[in-house]
């Protein structure tokens, strides 16, 4: 098929817009929020890893193709880089990382429709040196990006993500809790994704899944995967600030819960 | 991509270390401008991992730059470079490192090995070698790391070509290091106990000493300054990670250990 006429090119990004829906239908979502001591990030997979780190102050996740994935964090990971040693690491925002760098290109890769696009979504997330508040940032396929304080999920569909956030923000502000908090929050965010699609629309707008119904479905769940869990923690020493959840760390904030 | 070489990277992206070479066809000549230098530091190893230390001079040929200097640089969580010579040179090989590590751990989704940091240094030092024979921007570093896996100390120095060597014990570098070197090899030998044995208190005190020996034999090493609350920098690698010791640590024990003679009632300097 050939869409170099102009009045193909919609038809072109529509085809695109449902192959890349179709590719990211079965990824593991991502779940990322303040907590007392900066941000957490959580995710259950399969065991390949999806949130990395990738400046003093500035944490990466993404779902999507492995490979498009890797090849737009190393686009980030350079910039923060150069930019840090030639201006100072205070510069580096997650802000112009996104808009400048990340979306642009994410952008142009989708409506280029005779290249391949990324099959990409991005979570990013920094807390301030300078500024006390976390910041938060997602970027969709298409290049579309948003910016949150609250903390942000990244799904694969939108419905499944406007479930997941809706659930989210129901659980109120999440600055001033502590870790064990934040992460059962998380990841009861994350179970809300694994309640079935309809049974989600047959019931009335309103009331947020209740920790009754999901702890099952949790449960299970980490029984069959991987939780992976990073954290951009104020109280690190020296200027790096991530570091990833150890096993005896996820332990402790299970314990006694999901009975 | 960069195989996580991010002096490969800054290269692409037009980046030289220092001012550059002289113009085709110069001779070089002896330097008329007196450079700003930093002098003695020293690293020994003690019981816990290696500590670090500088004095806080910078000079100008007789000229005093600076006496706030931080001549042992925080390379990343689990290492220290300590500068002597140019700090132009020094601290922009010191920013070099630390990106390099960073972006390797980032980029390779791994630490870089030890092997590698050491290497790392000596590369830099290999770049600046045309600055180092124009005579003016030599460095001889002092690099210390904690080994996480082995769970030692470990402490390496360089010439100004960029020769890495390993120090068993202890090292000094910098105009003053002469004053001293002779002192920590005397301790070592013949102190009460060796200087792997000593605590993380003696090792301080020691350190002050020393550090206020060598200001007392050279002029380019300041020395403690009471009025202003000065002292030196001390940084200890262990195994938590790289710590450095308060001023204020420092002020109360400077006060007990280094004002007067030792009291411990023995020949030598008393530590343990």
């Amino acid at each position: 098929m050939v869409y170099d006429e102009p009045y193909r090119w919609v038809e072109a990004v529509r085809n695109r817009r449902d192959y890349l829906e179709e590719q990211l239908s079965a990824g593991s979502p991502i779940v990322a929020l303040p907590y007392e001591n900066g941000v957490l990030m959580a995710t259950l997979g399969a065991g390949t890893s999806k949130l990395y780190e990738v400046y003093d102050q500035i944490a990466f996740g993404g779902i999507g193709h492995p490979a498009d994935l890797e090849k737009l964090r190393n686009v980030v990971l350079d910039a923060a880089h150069v930019e840090g040693f030639n201006r100072s690491p205070v510069d580096v925002t997650v802000r112009r990382l996104m808009k400048f760098i990340l979306a642009p290109m994410v952008k142009q890769a989708f409506e280029e429709v005779l290249h391949a696009p990324y099959i990409a979504k991005i979570v990013m997330a920094e807390i301030g040196i300078l500024s006390a508040k976390p910041l938060f940032f997602h970027l969709n396929y298409d290049g579309v990006f948003e910016e949150e304080e609250r903390g942000v999920v990244l799904a694969p569909t939108a419905p499944m993500s406007e479930r997941m956030a809706a659930f989210l923000n129901a659980a109120g502000e999440t600055h001033s809790l502590s870790l064990k908090e934040a992460l059962q929050i998380a990841l009861r965010t994350w179970a809300v994704s694994q309640l079935p699609a309809d049974l989600e629309a047959e019931k009335e707008a309103g009331a947020p899944p209740s920790p009754k119904e999901l702890d099952p479905l949790l449960k299970r769940s980490l029984e069959s995967h991987t939780l992976e869990a990073a954290l951009l923690d104020r109280t690190q020493p020296g200027s790096s600030k991530y570091r990833t959840l150890s096993h005896d760390e996820i332990e402790q904030a299970l314990k006694g819960w999901l009975k | 991509m960069h195989n996580g070489d991010f002096w490969s990277l800054l290269k692409t992206n037009g980046y030289k270390l220092g001012p550059g070479t002289l113009p085709e066809g110069r001779e070089p000549v002896e330097s008329k401008i007196a450079l700003t230098q930093g002098t003695t530091i020293f690293g020994l190893k003690y019981k816990e991992g290696v500590l670090v230390a500088g004095d806080r001079r910078a000079t100008a040929g007789t000229t005093v730059m600076y006496d706030r200097t931080d001549k042992v640089l925080e390379i990343d969580r689990h290492s220290v470079m300590a500068i002597a010579g140019v700090p132009a040179t020094a601290f922009e090989i010191a920013r070099v490192m630390e990106h390099t590590f960073k972006y390797y751990r980032r980029s390779q989704l791994q630490e870089l090995s030890l092997e590698g940091k050491v290497r790392a240094l000596s590369k830099l030092l290999k770049e600046n070698i045309p600055m180092a024979i124009q005579g003016i921007g030599a460095v001889a570093p002092i690099y210390a790391a904690y080994d996480v896996a082995r769970k030692e100390g470990k402490l390496f120095f360089y010439d100004i070509l960029g020769a890495g060597f390993e120090a068993v014990e202890f090292t000094t570098s910098g105009s003053g290091s002469p004053a001293i070197r002779g002192i920590l090899q005397y301790e070592n030998r013949w102190g009460k106990r060796p200087l792997a044995e000593l605590s993380e208190e003696a090792a301080i005190t020691l350190t002050m000493r020393l550090l206020e020996t060598a200001a007392e034999f050279d002029a380019a090493t300041g020395g403690s300054n009471r009025e202003a609350h000065l002292y030196p920098v001390i940084k200890l690698v262990t195994m938590e990670g790289v710590r450095e010791i308060p001023q204020k640590t420092l002020e109360s024990l400077y006060a007990r250990n280094v004002v007067g003679r030792s009291t411990a009632g023995e020949p030598g300097l008393g530590i343990g």
